[in-house]
């Protein structure tokens, strides 16, 4: 008996450990932002498009914006091909397919990001700057806000159309059937029936797939050019926080602020994720209670 | 137009991969009445039913043979369309499959994909045939609620309005009983037992008691054969082959 | 027999049309994904046959080998494996019991597993990148240097959702009946946990170890900065490691073709690593499910 509660004690100990590590991560960054925080105001440290640390000017605004377009930019990249895709394995593809597909979806989602980064630079960066740029009358080094946006499109991909497919399998042919006995074409059926019964579910994969594109460090620090500007156009270059962090977190003792400037920006990018993961659980959780 | 609101099989044969599920199936469904096919559970009673508005056509798996004609056309036929089949037969499936959208809204659906888009007149076939299902009393006042709040005898009956709506002139029925309580069965029964004046109702159960009570055709099958076919009265009663007398006596099951 | 009205036909025709084109955009969507795949697959085995020689897996970097000289990246290689294993063991260690624990002690509904599990979802959405940041702090509070043990801690850190997680998926499916029966002979819910429960999910967990091996492997944002750089082999917790992407990383922004050319090799070997542990995972999850009760 004495065993027993041993294990409990100990397995218990380790069960709450998540607990434990987010808060830790969340208080850890949140008081070396602290100092920052004490000198300016958030608003100023947010708003403020002035990054020049040797000056004391800590402005996050470009690498909210940097973050924010590459990953919308992916996202309205990803979305429509991931979608089309997950429609077509849940509704359409005959067996065979799909089971030699699903694999191949995840090798995509497995492959490493500098392996994604390194496809980016050889592939994409000449393609934008020597045919797309000058096809839209700009000229563009590449190492650009739309090259990280498809790059980063590609890398989130695999996990909406995962999610998605499984969304999907989760509505019951036999609704199918009842829209199709009315006479309605498999089209129909997608956008009047299973569209409207998955939709919570395909929100939740979007919102993760959203969630993962926003931490992308490496692929993307190596195709999006990290400019501190706020970025005019697809073609020009941008910074988005977690190249930010990547390019700087280890070596930025020297600077008074400057550490504290950057774990308040690791901060806001912690803050974006967890509201993001918040969000997909809710919608999912909601899906499975209203199936069950 | 003599043959109006009429289904006969010729040769049909179904496959599930190479596993034969209905075998050599022929067979006359007279207009106007209901037609009962009964036999044990995993006799093809179901898959048979799908043939008729092809909605095996879904199964990857399955292959059909022969052919089925519908007012003499056979509708496996390659230039026949297959939501025209399907409009021109309703489906009641064992559990009510409401539509995720609102009471009102699954009643317009099918009238609606199939090009009625004035609103006085979509309103007008709600209301015609959720009265005609026996439902519009009880939700005239709440049309707009989602459709999964009604109770379920209620969304069968749903399903029913929103099969008729579409002008069908079949009605196939699977099993549509055996989800619900006591009552709710009665109340569908009667709702089909004033709609056979209208509509070809083809109905599978494994109940022979409904059988007896709604049957004016049975057809019997067994391991993917058609055993026996012909009026309730003499099936049911006296039957000719052994298998059916065994079925009804309550033998195999 | 089965025809229309004039403009019934035509509004069917569109509805047609409407189907086939809604069938072919999502047929060139599902090939899109195909050709990225192998575009990108395609790039790296294309540009890395003409540097993979065999000296790049048996050889460390030898002088000036960043400027294109002779030398190869066991360093990486065998880090990569170091600081992977522990860091996957790291995790499984920690995260392993609790799983156990959240669906034996606790209820399905309890309050705690739900947090607990909520706390996963967030551990699972946070990026690496920020896990290297805390790694980084930890290690500036322990005063430890980027070594293979910070860097392993981080990696186990980022793993640690992930493995949780997977395995939390195939411990809820079992059957509550199977634990039942062990109960009712009499084991303990620790017994029936681990001897059980544990034999049950095994397929599922090692499909989970593996997983976790493989994002381990490929992360490279957080041993940015907490596991250092070596051009030797590492032999002690308290040394620094290199790691193979980082190796990739570093040699792709040198401005030598040769260097350059040896970072598409060094991600060749990388991917073959991959693809080898995810088709493991496959292939065993398959196979080693002899025992479960289904």
């Amino acid at each position: 008996m004495k065993k027993e509660g041993l294990a409990a004690r100990v397995s218990g100990l380790s069960a709450f450990f998540p607990v434990v590590l987010v808060s830790a991560i969340f208080l850890a960054i949140f008081l070396k932002a602290l100092p920052l925080l004490s000198l300016k105001s958030w608003s100023h440290l947010i708003f403020s498009s002035a990054w020049q640390p040797q000056k004391g000017e800590f402005g996050l605004w470009p690498f909210i914006i940097g973050t924010l377009s590459v990953t919308a930019v992916a996202f309205l990249l990803a979305l429509p091909v991931s979608l089309f895709t997950a429609l077509y394995l849940a509704e359409y593809a005959p067996n065979r397919a799909r089971k030699m597909f699903l694999p191949a979806i995840d090798l995509l989602a497995g492959l490493p990001s500098v392996i994604y980064g390194m496809w980016g630079m050889l592939m994409v960066v000449p393609l934008v700057s020597k045919y797309l740029a000058p096809l839209f009358g700009t000229s563009s080094s590449g190492y650009c806000l739309l090259t990280a946006g498809v790059v980063l499109a590609v890398m989130i991909m695999p996990t909406i159309i995962h999610v998605s497919v499984e969304v999907l399998g989760s509505v019951p042919v036999s609704l199918k059937e009842a829209a199709l006995a009315l006479g309605a074409t498999r089209f129909e059926v997608v956008r009047y029936v299973i569209l409207k019964k998955a939709r919570p579910g395909l929100l939740a994969a979007c919102i993760l797939g959203l969630a993962r594109a926003f931490g992308e460090t490496i692929a993307v620090l190596m195709v999006v050019g990290n400019v501190p500007e706020i970025p005019r156009s697809l073609f020009s270059p941008a910074y988005p926080i977690p190249a930010l962090l990547a390019n700087n977190y280890g070596e930025m003792l020297s600077i008074p602020g400057y550490e504290s400037a950057l774990n308040l920006a690791a901060l806001i990018l912690l803050l974006l994720v967890i509201i993001f993961s918040l969000l997909a659980r809710l919608y999912l959780s909601r899906l499975i209670r209203r199936s069950v | 137009m003599v043959d109006h609101g009429r289904i006969s099989l010729k040769g049909v044969n179904v496959f599930y991969g190479k596993n034969q599920v209905l075998k050599d199936i022929s067979l006359n469904i007279p207009a106007h009445s209901i037609t009962v096919i009964i036999g044990p559970s995993g006799c093809g009673k179901t898959t048979l039913l799908k043939c008729f508005n092809r909605l095996l056509d879904e199964v990857e798996e399955a292959r059909v043979e022969g052919e089925i004609l519908f007012d003499g056309q056979n509708i496996y036929a390659p230039e026949v369309d297959v939501t025209q089949v399907r409009k021109r037969m309703g489906l009641l499936s064992q559990k009510p499959q409401v539509l995720p959208m609102s009471i009102y809204e699954n009643v317009a659906f099918g009238p609606r994909i199939h090009g009625l888009q004035n609103k006085k007149k979509i309103d007008h076939v709600v209301e015609k045939y959720l009265r005609l299902a026996g439902l519009w009393d009880e939700v005239k006042a709440r049309l707009s609620e989602p459709a999964s709040r009604l109770s379920i005898g209620q969304q069968q009956r749903l399903c029913l309005a929103r099969g008729l709506a579409v002008e069908p002139e079949i009605l196939l029925c699977d099993e549509p009983t055996s989800a619900l309580d006591p009552q709710s069965s009665r109340n569908v029964e009667a709702q089909l037992l004033r709609l056979k004046e209208n509509y070809t109702i083809v109905l599978v159960t494994h109940i022979l008691r409904q059988a007896r009570r709604l049957a004016d055709y049975v057809a019997f099958l067994y391991l993917g054969e058609l055993i026996e076919f012909g009026p309730a009265s003499e099936v049911l009663t006296s039957p000719q082959d052994p298998r059916t007398r065994a079925y009804i006596t309550g033998e195999i099951s | 027999m089965l025809r229309q009205p004039l403009s019934a036909d035509i509004r069917l025709k569109r509805r047609k049309r409407l189907d086939r084109a809604f069938h072919c955009l999502m047929l060139i969507s599902a090939s899109l994904v195909v050709i990225f795949l192998l575009l990108i697959l395609g790039i790296i085995l294309g540009k890395s046959l003409p540097a993979l020689k065999i000296s790049m897996i048996t050889r460390t970097p030898g002088t000036g080998y960043y400027l294109g000289q002779e030398g190869g990246i066991l360093n990486a290689i065998v880090g990569s494996m170091e600081i992977t294993t522990g860091a996957t063991l790291l995790a499984l260690i920690i995260a392993l019991p609790g799983v156990i624990f959240l669906n034996t002690y606790l209820k399905k509904k309890s309050a705690w597993a739900e947090l607990i599990r909520l706390m996963l979802d967030i551990l699972w959405g946070i990026p690496s990148i920020v896990y290297g940041a805390f790694g980084f702090l930890l290690m500036l509070t322990l005063h430890l240097r980027a070594s293979l043990l910070a860097g392993m801690v981080t990696l186990a850190l980022v793993e640690l959702p992930i493995l949780a997680r997977s395995v939390d998926e195939t411990m809820r499916l079992v059957p509550s009946e199977l634990k039942e029966a062990a109960f009712s002979l009499g084991a303990s819910r620790w017994q029936t946990a681990t001897r059980v429960v544990l034999r049950q999910v095994f397929p599922g967990l090692i499909t989970a170890i593996l997983i976790a091996l493989g994002r381990g492997l490929g992360d490279a944002a957080s041993v940015l900065f907490t596991a250092g750089y070596t051009d030797r082999l590492t032999t002690s917790l308290l040394q620094p490691v290199a790691t193979l992407p980082l190796a990739i990383f570093f040699q792709l922004n040198s401005p030598f073709p040769e260097v350059q050319q040896r970072a598409f090799a060094s991600a060749a070997i990388l991917t073959l690593m991959i693809l080898a542990i995810s088709l493991a995972a496959r292939f065993l999850g398959r196979h080693l499910g002899r025992h479960r009760i289904k």
